[in-house]
């Protein structure tokens, strides 16, 4: 038994070493000076460290840019797209309708409707949502991002939600219905605040998936804050796809900054993740 | 206070009834318990009256006054529940202040009222405390206090107590019969505890799959139950019941099988078939009487619960314990015509 | 049909979400379908026609496949097996194991593509030198810049990012398996791979169908990497259907025929997800077909 927990233990070591190597060595090379990053056999231990990467120039559609610190515009393009379509999907759709559904109306062809939204591949919808953007004169705006975004973010979060109101009592609502709140205040003013955890990990949720979207942007942003609303994922891709960038280090430093915000929402919300991933086909 | 009339009250879920065309009428200050076993529509019947519910058919009245389309919180009630239903969000505080708070009373006055209440109900130390950090039976004065603070001319408790430990179920049943004396409210209270009726009740509603089987202060209830089903849920243990038949050969009796028991001084409209009922203390060891076997003796204390073979029927007797029996001992006891209780064998009625 | 006033209460909270649907699924269906059936000023099917002379459509078509089917394999394959092994593994760093592992699903896969090109760069790259070390290969290899070796490395890559998905998934659910189970089946005499057999996988099952149906759903949803990484390249060895219908309508700009091409990447889902519904029952484990008694 012993032996057998210590064969265990081996391969998980192995699991753990291979899904923190990437990341490892990302970061590292981010504070490699370039003798370093560009060396054979490989310098797995950097024995200088700097921080010039994160303010080494690059070219970026023929300019000189800054790498990492000159992803800061992009950043904040993300940054408004992620809380404002998980913000909005969360709290003014995904939240209302999942009271209305789990406590008026339990249709269980508007529940298939909602796994059907979260169900259609980006890349399928992507020329519709561009011709609609298009039209609308939303090109490269927080508006037009958000509002297609709100097709990722509005779904999920009515999910995960009807889980939650369904798990709270009815017996509350019923003695703030005696005690005699209307309809809307009971759902705004005490349903809302008990469900308040479960909102918090529908807009983590959320949140990370929009921060790590890269097909909407691409088709419906093309340049970043302050005049457009061209996200951070794009600023890697740009330098990576158009430029043909090796410049490693500078890239390696604007990947961590693109990686902290995710990995920080997602590690704080990992114990409620898969609840929320599997539409609460498991009980967390 | 209110008085409220329930007339020809009717509620489907789907093609289930679970209130029966009941009808009947609760007096002003009266404290009224609807007792039933499980599933027996007690809560449905409650939340109709509260307008948590929309019945079928029929009409609520309270004060005279149809209150079927009105909404809950125009009905002017207050409602405890079975888990106490607190806000979780808001302070012990904010939890007794939200029915005034939403209908717009002054910030002082609202203040005076919550104190006041707290103050009644031994909770002032508990204010600015989150219902998570309460205890159950300090949970349960609060949600007391939030429906009392309103001065509702109705009260309504389902099962208030029953999520509470014995001791503390005990001690709140006296607290709240001594407060709704005091403050004369109208109560309607929910429990399928019948000791807790018992000691609380003005009168008692038995309800039994959507039907109310009889209305009557809790003595009768106990000493004339008006039908089987009454008799056989009230009393623990059970009355005991033997089927056969009333006969008359000049004075009426009562046999079964073997059994013959004398009814001198009753009398009866007609022969029948009948069933006897008399409770476990109606049935005394005596010298002279009906032969009896022990077939099993249950001390529980002060008393024991004697289980007699009575001429081929199973009955549990009461004895004081005065005399030493055991197992397989002959007995001769006596049934005192007096307390017997005999219900037709066809619509399980009382008979008199 | 008469509504209920419940229903209609419910119907006002659930207006924006039923508007958002209408405006951001319903109306961009139907710009699919009339930009997809329409062309030289009339209704027209040759949208679809084209589709069957069509050579890139068929190697996206049987990449989509290749990339599908390997990268299902793997991530199935591979986090079921780590989700056993952790779930049996008994020791103080199982809660650091279960943290670690999941790390990789909080990378954007942008920023996984910009770590794969880095890492398997045959010059400069870490696990050339470490696959030489070990004896594994003798020369460099070029992962990215080889035909056999492009799709393989992306469906690597895809599969580092959500091995542990399907690892959470399936580990949450055998830790609902209760302990005493695992008792009885010990006291019944149930050698471990029976109790496996027996209560292990039939108590996980429906776990296993919705992490292998969203699983799937997440696989088919691959677009950055290929974008990113390889570009459809080299050669078209890893042009697979999402980067196909980019390419027809942003390269090429010919919409009505990416429309085509869309509305057939939803049916070939939407037959996926059909099937799996119909032949499993993963709806009634997302709650749904007892919905009505929640
Ligand atoms: N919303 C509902 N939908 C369908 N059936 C219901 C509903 N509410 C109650 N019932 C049914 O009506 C019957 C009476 O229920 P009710 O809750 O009134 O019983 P009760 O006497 O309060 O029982 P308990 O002592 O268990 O609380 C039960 O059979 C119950 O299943
Ligand atoms: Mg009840």
């Amino acid at each position: 038994m012993n032996r057998f927990n210590l064969l265990l233990l081996v391969v998980l070591l192995i699991a753990t070493a291979i899904a923190l190597f990437p990341i490892y060595w990302m970061v590292i090379t981010s504070l490699k000076v370039s003798s370093e990053i560009f060396s054979y056999p490989p310098v797995f231990i950097p024995l200088k460290i700097t921080l010039n990467n994160y303010y080494a120039q690059g070219t970026y559609y023929g300019a000189l840019s800054q790498t990492a610190v000159g992803s800061i515009p992009w950043v904040i393009n993300s940054f408004i797209a992620s809380i404002g379509a998980s913000a909005i999907g969360t709290i003014l759709i995904g939240a209302p309708a999942a009271y209305g559904l789990v406590r008026y109306i339990r249709n269980i062809w508007l529940s298939r409707l909602i796994l059907f939204m979260m169900m259609i591949p980006e890349s399928a919808f992507m020329l519709p949502y561009f011709l609609m953007i298009s039209k609308a004169g939303w090109i490269n705006t927080w508006w037009g991002l958000i509002a297609v975004y709100l097709s990722l973010t509005a779904p999920m979060s009515t999910w995960l939600l009807m889980g939650f109101f369904n798990d709270l009592p009815k017996s509350v609502e019923e003695a703030a219905q005696i005690d005699g709140l209307s309809t809307f205040n009971i759902f705004a003013r005490i349903s809302m605040p008990m469900a308040a955890p479960g909102i918090a990990v529908a807009f983590m949720i959320n949140f990370m998936n929009i921060w790590n979207e890269m097909l909407y942007a691409l088709v419906l942003t093309y340049s970043p804050f302050p005049s457009g609303a061209q996200t951070a994922p794009l600023f890697l891709t740009g330098f990576i796809v158009i430029e043909k960038s090796f410049a490693w280090g500078g890239l390696a430093a604007a990947g961590t900054f693109v990686l902290i915000p995710s990995l920080i929402v997602g590690l704080v919300a990992e114990k409620y993740l898969v609840k929320g991933w599997t539409l609460g086909a498991v009980k967390g | 206070m209110s008085e409220v009339v329930l007339e020809n009250l009717t509620k489907k879920f789907g093609s289930f009834v679970a209130i029966d065309n009941i009808s009947l009428r609760i007096e002003p200050h009266e404290f009224f318990v609807l007792l039933g076993p499980s599933g027996s529509g007690k809560s449905t019947l409650l939340r109709l009256i509260a307008g948590l519910e929309q019945p079928t058919s029929g009409l609520i009245y309270i004060d005279g006054k149809v209150v079927n389309s009105l909404p809950p919180k125009e009905r002017d009630i207050a409602m405890v529940f079975q888990n106490y239903a607190l806000y979780p969000h808001f302070t012990v505080y904010d939890n007794i202040a939200l029915p005034l708070k939403v209908r717009g009373q002054s910030k002082s006055q609202i203040d005076a009222k919550v104190r006041d209440v707290a103050s009644m109900l031994h909770i002032e130390d508990l204010l600015q405390k989150k219902p998570g950090q309460l205890s159950g039976g300090q949970q349960q004065r609060v949600a007391l206090a939030r429906a009392l603070v309103r001065d509702p001319k109705l009260f309504l408790l389902d099962e208030p107590l029953s999520n509470l430990d014995a001791k503390l179920r005990v001690e709140a049943r006296a607290f709240l019969k001594e407060l709704q004396e005091r403050l004369g409210v109208t109560t309607i209270y929910v429990t399928h505890d019948q000791s807790e009726a018992m000691s609380m009740a003005t009168r008692i509603a038995v309800l039994n799959k959507g039907k109310v089987m009889q209305i009557a202060d809790p003595f009768s209830i106990y000493r004339r139950p008006a039908n089987m089903f009454t008799a056989g849920f009230i009393g623990s243990p059970s009355m005991n019941f033997i089927e056969g038949a009333l006969k008359k050969d000049g004075e009426w009796s009562f046999v079964a099988g073997g059994l013959r028991v004398e009814l001198p001084g009753l009398s009866f409209s007609s022969e029948r078939r009948a069933i006897m009922g008399f409770r476990p203390e109606h049935i005394r060891i005596a010298d002279e009487g009906i032969e009896a076997t022990v077939s099993l003796v249950e001390p529980m204390g002060s008393i024991i619960y004697l289980h007699l073979n009575l001429g081929g029927f199973e009955v549990i007797a009461q004895h004081a314990g005065e005399r030493k029996i055991k197992e397989g001992d002959k007995v001769k006891v006596r049934l005192d015509p007096e307390s017997l209780l005999f219900y037709d064998a066809e619509s399980g009625d009382l008979v008199s | 049909m008469q509504l209920s006033r419940a229903q209609k209460i419910g119907l006002f909270f659930i207006i924006p979400l039923l508007a958002y649907f209408l405006i951001f699924f319903i109306y961009p269906l139907y710009l699919l379908f009339s930009y997809a059936f329409t062309g030289n000023g009339g209704l027209t099917l040759a949208n679809f026609a084209k589709m069957a002379s069509d050579p890139l459509l068929r190697v996206s078509l049987i990449n989509t496949f290749y990339y599908y089917a390997g990268s299902a394999a793997l991530q199935f394959g591979i986090g079921f097996l780590l989700a056993v092994v952790l779930n049996a593994y008994s020791g103080r760093l199982k809660g650091f194991f279960k943290g670690a592992l999941f790390v990789p699903l909080t990378v954007s896969p942008v920023v996984i593509g910009l770590m794969w090109i880095i890492i398997f760069n045959p010059t400069y790259g870490p696990v050339d030198y470490i696959l030489k070390a070990l004896g594994i290969a003798k020369y460099s290899i070029n992962w990215l810049g080889s035909t056999n070796l492009a799709m393989p490395t992306i469906i690597i890559a895809n599969g580092w990012e959500y091995i542990p998905f399907v690892f959470l998934i399936i580990f949450a659910g055998l830790q609902t398996i209760p302990k005493q189970l695992y008792e009885a089946a010990e006291v019944d005499g149930m050698s471990h791979f029976q109790t496996f057999r027996y209560i292990t996988l039939p108590l996980i099952r429906p776990i296993m169908l919705v992490a292998f149906l969203l699983n799937s759903i997440g696989i088919l949803q691959g677009f950055a990497l290929v974008y990113e990484v390889t570009s459809g390249g080299p050669g078209y060895s890893t042009y697979i259907l999402s980067y196909y219908i980019y390419q027809v309508g942003f390269s090429f700009f010919n919409f009505r025929y990416a429309a085509a091409l869309s509305i057939l990447f939803l049916i070939i889902v939407g037959v996926f997800v059909f099937l799996v519904l119909k032949f499993t029952s993963v709806e009634k484990y997302l709650g749904l077909s007892d919905h009505e008694q929640v």
